[in-house]
């Protein structure tokens, strides 16, 4: 599912120079794996996370993604790849704010090109993976942590996608609504969807099938 | 992006409705004064145009010159001169006219549509061809009838909109209009003035004049006769009855007017412009008032431009991260230009109509407020306003373009923003 060889990212540090958050770093991920990545606050895990899911472009290296080879892409067709084959879930959820639970599940189909037919009950049905059914028309305002991540998430699944890539996703939820979450993680991974998460949450390391540690730049 | 941006462009207007209503309220201010100005000069010059000074553009109106080259010619429009004027290139026809050049005085003392009235007038009078004026004759022949029959005769239509504003209301005497005028008797009697004496060993000429309608070309202080009845009174009064007061020439095209009156000149001849020159003064103080109105309009309309561009500048930054999540989720750069742009569309958009309905209705409040607290008088319109479709299309299109204007760099800011920056964390 996932090949990234050799992955160079670095950045401006402000003050005229340079640091390399990704040194080399190499990654195989198998079809229906879940991959948790670990690793110390700014040792460029979302950095990672970012780079396998299209969203940046700026890295040396070679990435390859459900057989998509991601370095060297286009805008538009980096904005389809990550439209039909990955979602994003976030730690800080990031739904549109006044807009209900099913608008937000129903994003991704604003900007893909696939026709956009019954959007309304795949939306539906994204949700009920989730257990949210009965929130549909209730705005971000109106959910609690646990279930605006669980929307989030829908709106991750809504495409059916092939990965979903994970960035600290219980970071913001208690322990008992962190575990529902992890649960559902297991759940679709068990469906056959392959997972990589970025975390610090022992219980997220403990449901992965797999740890990688990215220290120094490079994955171990 | 192939789908449509309008779900999230209608989510987005919907959940930053005050955003929303605050940058069409601004648009619509600026296109409302906008074309409320603009119509109100179109309307007050085509008052102007039309009515007080009503230039056809294709005429040029020759006279005499007012010193003559003696033996080297010039100067007299005899039939000669107007068979060569007629030859000039661009010329599509020439209307002769002469003045009846006898005094003349009408004593009236009877029934003026229900009122008694006594007045006596010195009266000028013109003979023009019957080609000339037509079009306005509504009782008759416009011809020579004999000289025991009322000779047709055209009141000028501004005289009567003077008479109708003016001097009937203060006399207590009725409206009239060109069809209630037409057939009206009254007495005309040449070779007598009030003010000046009649030549030596002249008789008085009386006749009866009979209104056959009102026309744009007529005199407008005078009555306009057919051309031969102009030229029999001449005789009549052994005054001259062949060379002709002016000459109207009817260019085929207003283009090739320059270029008729530099022929007419080089002829030795002189050209009236005084009616246009006073028609083109009051165009241009009419547009010079309205394009300082219109001025201040379109400064309104850059304000709000900027508005535009502060308040889509602010929802950009406020939006860092839902962009970023969109781009996540599959948006492009282009769709999420597409995205603010067109938001940015729908309020010029709104704003355009909004501001050209509260024009137009601010203008049927003026014109209701003028007709009732103005008093009347001559030329008062029915409606200060003009309002062509390309104007009304302008105030939209003025809407659209300003806040096209106002959200570009917004758009673009949104559409270059890095997702992986705003999302980290």
């Amino acid at each position: 599912m996932i090949d990234a060889k050799g992955v160079v990212r670095g950045f401006d540090d402000g003050a005229g120079g340079r640091v390399t958050v990704l040194d080399g770093a190499s990654l195989s991920v198998a079809a229906g794996e879940f991959v948790a990545v670990v690793g110390r606050s700014g040792s460029g895990k979302s950095t990672l996370l970012h780079v396998l899911g299209g969203l940046d472009t700026g890295y040396r290296g070679e990435v390859s993604v459900a057989g998509v080879r991601l370095d060297g892409l286009g805008d538009a067709a980096l904005s389809r790849f990550r439209n039909e084959t990955v979602g994003f879930v976030f730690q800080s959820f990031h739904l549109l704010s006044g807009v209900s639970a099913l608008e937000n599940v129903m994003l991704p189909a604003r900007f893909s090109a696939a026709p956009g037919g019954e959007l309304e009950r795949r939306a539906r049905e994204a949700l009920a993976r989730v257990g949210l059914t009965m929130h549909a028309a209730r705005t971000p305002g109106q959910l609690s942590g646990g279930e605006r991540q669980r929307v989030a998430i829908a709106r991750a699944l809504f495409a059916s996608p092939r990965l979903l890539l994970c960035d600290e996703p219980t970071g913001n939820l208690d322990a008992e609504t962190a575990d529902g979450v992890v649960a559902l993680f297991s759940a679709l991974n068990a469906s056959g969807l392959t997972i990589v998460a970025v975390t610090h949450e022992e219980r997220l390391r403990a449901a992965a099938s797999r740890v990688v540690t990215l220290a120094k730049g490079r994955l171990t | 992006m192939s789908a449509s941006p309008w779900p999230l462009v209608w989510l987005s207007l919907r959940r930053d409705r005050r955003s929303a209503l605050a940058s069409t309220f601004g648009l619509a201010v600026g296109v409302a004064s906008l074309v409320f100005f603009v119509a109100l000069g179109l309307g007050v010059g085509r008052v102007v145009r039309e009515k007080v000074f009503p230039v056809d553009a294709r005429l040029v109106e020759v006279v005499p010159a007012s010193f003559s080259l003696g033996l080297l010619g010039g100067g007299v429009l005899d039939e000669a001169a107007v068979g060569r004027l007629e030859a000039l290139p661009g010329v599509a026809r020439a209307y002769r006219k002469m003045n009846v050049r006898a005094p003349a005085v009408s004593v009236y003392r009877g029934d003026f549509f229900g009122r008694p009235l006594h007045m006596g007038l010195e009266v000028l009078a013109v003979g023009v061809e019957p080609d000339f004026v037509v079009g306005d004759v509504v009782v008759g022949a416009f011809a020579d009838p004999g000289p025991d029959q009322p000779i047709p005769a055209l009141a000028s239509t501004r005289l009567l909109e003077i008479y109708n504003k003016s001097f009937a209301p203060q006399r207590s005497l009725p409206q009239l209009s060109g069809q209630l005028l037409a057939g009206f008797v009254f007495p005309v009697e040449f070779n007598r003035s009030f003010v000046t004496a009649p030549p030596p060993g002249a008789a008085a000429i009386p006749c009866r004049a009979q209104l056959v309608g009102v026309s744009d070309r007529a005199l407008l202080a005078g009555i306009t006769i057919p051309l031969e009845v102009a030229r029999r009174l001449n005789r009549a009064a052994n005054a001259d009855a062949d060379a002709y007061s002016a000459v109207t020439l009817e260019a085929k095209d207003p283009s090739a007017v320059p270029g008729l009156v530099a022929a007419v000149r080089a002829m030795g001849l002189e050209v009236d412009d005084q009616e246009r020159r006073q028609a083109e003064r009051a165009g241009a103080a009419v547009a010079i008032c309205t394009s300082s109105l219109a001025l201040v309009s379109l400064l309104v309309c850059v304000l709000a431009a900027f508005n535009i561009a502060h308040a889509f500048s602010a929802a950009v930054r406020a939006r860092e991260k839902e962009l970023g999540v969109m781009r996540a989720v599959g948006a492009t750069r282009a769709a999420l230009f597409r995205l603010v742009f067109v938001e940015a569309l729908v309020l010029g958009l709104a704003g355009g109509a909004l501001g050209t309905l509260v024009a137009l209705l601010a203008g049927v409040a003026a014109d209701a407020a003028a007709a009732s607290m103005l008093p009347a008088f001559p030329f008062k319109p029915e409606s200060w306003f003009s309002t062509p479709a390309w104007l009304l299309a302008g105030g939209l299109a003025l809407g659209v373009v300003a806040a096209a204007a106002g959200a570009f760099l917004p758009a673009r800011r949104a559409a270059a923003s890095d997702p992986a920056r705003v999302l980290a964390g």
